[in-house]
């Protein structure tokens, strides 16, 4: 049964143009409002339940756009996910939470995973993806195209050394799929806050935020993995949590909710009062300013960003900082379609938002900004099937490089952890 | 499956017909929620012939059909008859063609308000008649309802600002009507059909007006520990000659909504009224009007007054204010909205009457308004399980809106008739206007195909709307 008060909706209809389905499909099932109904027909309704009027709650992207737009704070995304959690088994696939239970919930699965993605992008890999995996879904091999050119070989937990515990310590959460494919982009976070004076702790202990077993139903594993964080960020000694990905900031933040009624949701409240993100941290530090470069940058925001944790104005001060000219996109803030793993469930809504995204790219501009790994892979997926020249990057790394090439970052890693400051 | 739905989806494709009863439900309100009709079938046609098709074919088999748009009326207007077919133009919002030189936009009905004055707004223009849905709801639906908004006190509300239409009849005839010059040939037939709530024809595309963005704006909040005195200087502020841009007031426990809502501006907790006025022209003009409203605010004991220190500011001012209604889910289940309009010199004694009406009936009532305008926006909260408060809020209403007809006033500023204030027509006309008005209808609708049961009260009203 769906708990959450369903009656704080007064119908007036804000939130209808903020949410990417009722864009993309126009019907009013498909609205954050016609939802409502939905779920209470769910609840309160005799009627049987068919598998069409699940699909129109489950195709809702909990993208927070909603939420944001509600006068009256109606939890809409909450709410679905809620529901979701109570159909557990029917969507997505078991197979699929299965799988990726095991190559996120453990340093060894994330091991694979990285192996595994950097075999994919060798050409016998590239070939063999095509020709045996002919069983696999057609989502995962297209993602695989908007794998980053370059995927190191150990995963940032292990790369990344951590400075001697001390005041102003910050402990770095690297997730999973950051701690994999953009590995590099933790080691870029990591010499960023050294650059703005921070110390820098690792725990190879800490798993994936659970936010994609949460989302889809599967809260107990999310809950599990919740409780081994929280002990890994107590036993640092840290006095903040920084993290790079906009859905695992959203994800640890809202951990207190996640562990509601257990022995854990006192420490779960300490936990998450400490969790920031690194582009609203390093945008409150004095890093220096560079002159403005010719390249311009246009900004996706990641929905997890913008509409859950109202970041919005820090990527622009960190980009323009360090001398990025920034060109607004049209639609900056809507939902590019990847959502999780929605983009492994619902490939036709999913790739019918990504061509929206990528069509509001402006013209002549190369470089597309977004803060989350799940938007990475999924814009620059779509990119390179359009045959685009445009890459997709994160703020951190572009951030990175503009420093590195200005002097202020001798070396690429920094072992030691010195306190390089600028 | 009827003969008649194989027909539609031959027209606008299979997957825009809907018949599936739960997605029927989704289409059972609108903004109004005092009411709820169940559709046959939803029909989304992707361009004005598809539209116009469509309600031939309905035509031919009997069929009645309501335009909707977003959704967001307040009195029911897109709130379907249970045998009618909701026609829904999500579909088609696009905006067609921006003629800068006469200052025209050509625009799908589905278009969303605020969506036309982004696309001028780089290029020093704006669509003037910003309802406070304007975010959400279209144009079409403006169109159907004349709809006003906050700036619609100094530049007009929707019928000054669409200079043509192409409209479909019952018959599914398409008609063009008004013409770019913007000056009626003949009788006025565009006049008529703005405001008709979709009951005379549908909008299937609109050419609408620019206004040239002014110079200089200013923006000011007065804070108040009297609503008596915030009403008094509403009248001093109109009788002294001022054209305020906007003019708006929300009293004490419409700000303790908006302040718990979604765009928080940080007014006092203790306030009894806030008046947002918006003054804007050539700089000179307005720095003179400012000068003369702080002496009038000072006049009435204000607290306070707050002035916009940037466009920021300015605009959470204006979310903070447009998003009072949405807001009312914070305080209450939900709300009855009135849209009664009185003369602006009765302010004080009207907010006495609606305090007064509050306390006869036992139930809470917040007051948003514009008051430039002496359009009231009583909220009366009531919670929709318990039906005896239902029933009181509904009879409270008609006492309002017929206390506002009393005193001179009217039924409605910009809200529509719809479904909603069916009952008080009568207050407002004789027998005699109605049946003239009942004459128009015929003329345009002789069969009463169009958005039926709503605007026009007929004699025994037959239709029975349930909730679910």
């Amino acid at each position: 049964m769906i708990t959450m008060t369903l009656d704080q909706c007064v119908h007036c209809g804000l939130c209808l143009s903020s949410c990417p389905t009722y864009q993309q499909t126009g019907v009013e099932m498909e609205s954050p409002r016609g939802r409502l109904v939905l779920l209470e027909l769910w609840t309160k309704d005799s009627e049987p339940h068919d598998a069409v009027e699940a699909q129109w709650l489950d195709d809702c992207l909990d993208c927070r756009a909603c939420e944001a737009v509600c006068p009256a704070h109606v939890p809409t995304g909450h709410l679905v996910e809620e529901w979701r959690g109570h159909q557990a088994g029917s969507t997505p696939s078991l197979r699929l939470m299965r799988l990726l239970t095991f190559f996120l919930g453990s340093s060894k699965g994330l091991a694979w995973f990285q192996r595994f993605a950097r075999w994919s992008q060798h050409p016998l890999g590239r070939f063999l993806v095509r020709r045996w995996l002919t069983w696999w879904p057609d989502s995962p091999a297209r993602l695989q195209r908007g794998l980053p050119a370059h995927i190191n070989r150990r995963l940032s937990r292990h790369r990344i050394a951590s400075d001697p515990p001390q005041s102003h310590t910050a402990f770095l959460f690297v997730g999973c799929v950051m701690d994999t494919v953009y590995a590099d982009t933790n080691q870029h976070t990591a010499d960023l806050l050294r650059m703005a004076g921070f110390r820098v702790t690792v725990d190879p202990r800490q798993r994936c935020c659970g936010a994609l077993h949460w989302h889809n139903g599967q809260p107990a594993q999310a809950q599990t993995w919740a409780q081994e964080n929280i002990e890994a960020f107590e036993a640092s000694g840290a006095s903040v949590i920084v993290v790079n990905a906009a859905g695992c900031l959203s994800t640890l933040r809202e951990y207190p909710e996640l562990l509601r009624g257990t022995p854990w949701e006192a420490r779960a409240r300490h936990f998450s009062a400490a969790v920031r993100d690194a582009l609203e941290v390093l945008s409150d530090e004095p890093l220096p300013h560079l002159s403005e470069q010719p390249t311009p940058v246009t900004i996706h925001d990641a929905c997890h960003h913008v509409h859950a944790q109202g970041i919005f104005k820090e990527s622009r001060i960190l980009l323009q900082r360090a001398g990025y000219r920034i060109q607004e996109m049209a639609n900056s803030t809507r939902c590019c379609g990847s959502a999780g793993i929605y983009n492994l469930t619902h490939p036709e809504m999913s790739q019918a938002l990504l061509r929206d995204k990528i069509e509001g790219i402006p013209h002549g501009v190369d470089i597309i900004s977004a803060a989350n790994p799940g938007c990475l892979l999924h814009i620059q997926q779509g990119l390179v099937t359009q045959g685009k020249h445009v890459l997709a990057e994160h703020p951190i790394d572009l951030v990175w490089r503009a420093y590195r090439t200005a002097g202020y970052l001798p070396s690429m890693t920094t072992k030691e952890g010195g306190t390089a400051r600028g | 499956m009827a003969d008649w739905i194989s027909g539609l989806e031959a027209i606008v494709g299979r997957p825009y017909v809907l018949t599936h009863p739960k997605a029927l439900k989704t289409y059972a309100q609108d903004g109004y929620t005092l009411s709820a009709g169940i559709p046959r079938a939803v029909v989304l046609p992707g361009n004005a012939e598809e539209a116009r098709r469509a309600v031939q074919h309905l035509h031919h088999h009997g069929i009645p059909v309501v335009a909707r748009g977003a959704g967001t009326s307040l009195s029911g207007g897109a709130i379907p008859t249970p045998d009618a077919v909701v026609m829904h133009f999500s579909r088609m919002r696009t905006i067609h063609h921006i003629d800068w030189e006469n200052r025209i936009v050509q625009v799908d009905p589905g278009v969303v308000n605020a969506e036309v004055s982004r696309a001028i707004e780089p290029h020093g223009y704006f669509y003037a008649p910003d309802p406070s849905s304007q975010q959400a709801c279209t144009i079409g639906g403006n169109f159907a309802e004349n709809s006003g908004g906050p700036h619609c006190l100094k530049y007009g509300v929707t019928v000054n600002h669409i200079v043509m239409a192409d409209v479909i009849l019952a018959n599914g005839d398409l008609v063009r009507v008004g013409n770019l010059a913007g000056d009626p040939e003949g009788l006025d037939w565009l006049g008529a059909l703005v405001g008709s709530e979709g009951t005379l024809g549908i909008a299937v595309q609109l050419w609408l007006r620019m206004t040239a963005s002014p110079k200089h704006s200013r923006t000011l909040a007065a804070l108040f520990d009297e609503v008596s005195e915030a009403s008094r200087a509403v009248s001093d502020v109109i009788s002294a000659g001022i054209v305020p841009a906007a003019l708006e007031m929300m009293d004490h426990l419409a700000v303790q909504a908006v302040e718990r809502g979604a765009y928080p501006v940080g007014y006092p907790p203790d306030l009894a009224a806030v008046l947002l006025i918006e003054l804007d022209g050539d700089p000179l003009t307005v720095e003179a009007d400012v000068n003369a409203v702080m002496e009038i605010m000072a006049h009435h004991r204000v607290r306070q007054i707050r002035e916009a220190q940037s466009v920021a500011e300015r605009q959470l001012w204006w979310a903070n204010r447009k998003t009072a209604f949405g807001a009312m889910g914070l305080i209450s289940p939900n709300y009855y909205v009135q849209d009664g309009v009185i003369p602006r010199h009765l302010l004080p004694d009207a907010l006495a009457f609606i305090d007064d009406t509050a306390h006869r009936y036992d139930i809470r009532i917040a007051n948003v308004f514009h008051a430039g305008d002496g359009n009231l926006h009583p909220l009366l909260l009531y919670n929709g399980s318990d039906s005896r408060e239902v029933e009181r809020v509904q009879e409270a209403g008609l006492d309002i809106l017929a206390y506002c007809v009393k005193q001179g006033g009217s039924i409605t500023g910009e809200h529509g008739i719809g479904l909603e204030k069916l009952d008080a027509m009568r207050f407002q006309f004789s027998e005699a206007e109605l049946a003239a008005h009942n004459a128009l209808k015929r003329v345009f609708d002789p069969d009463g195909r169009l958005n039926p049961g709503k605007l026009l009260p007929t004699p025994g009203r037959c239709i029975d709307y349930r909730p679910f």
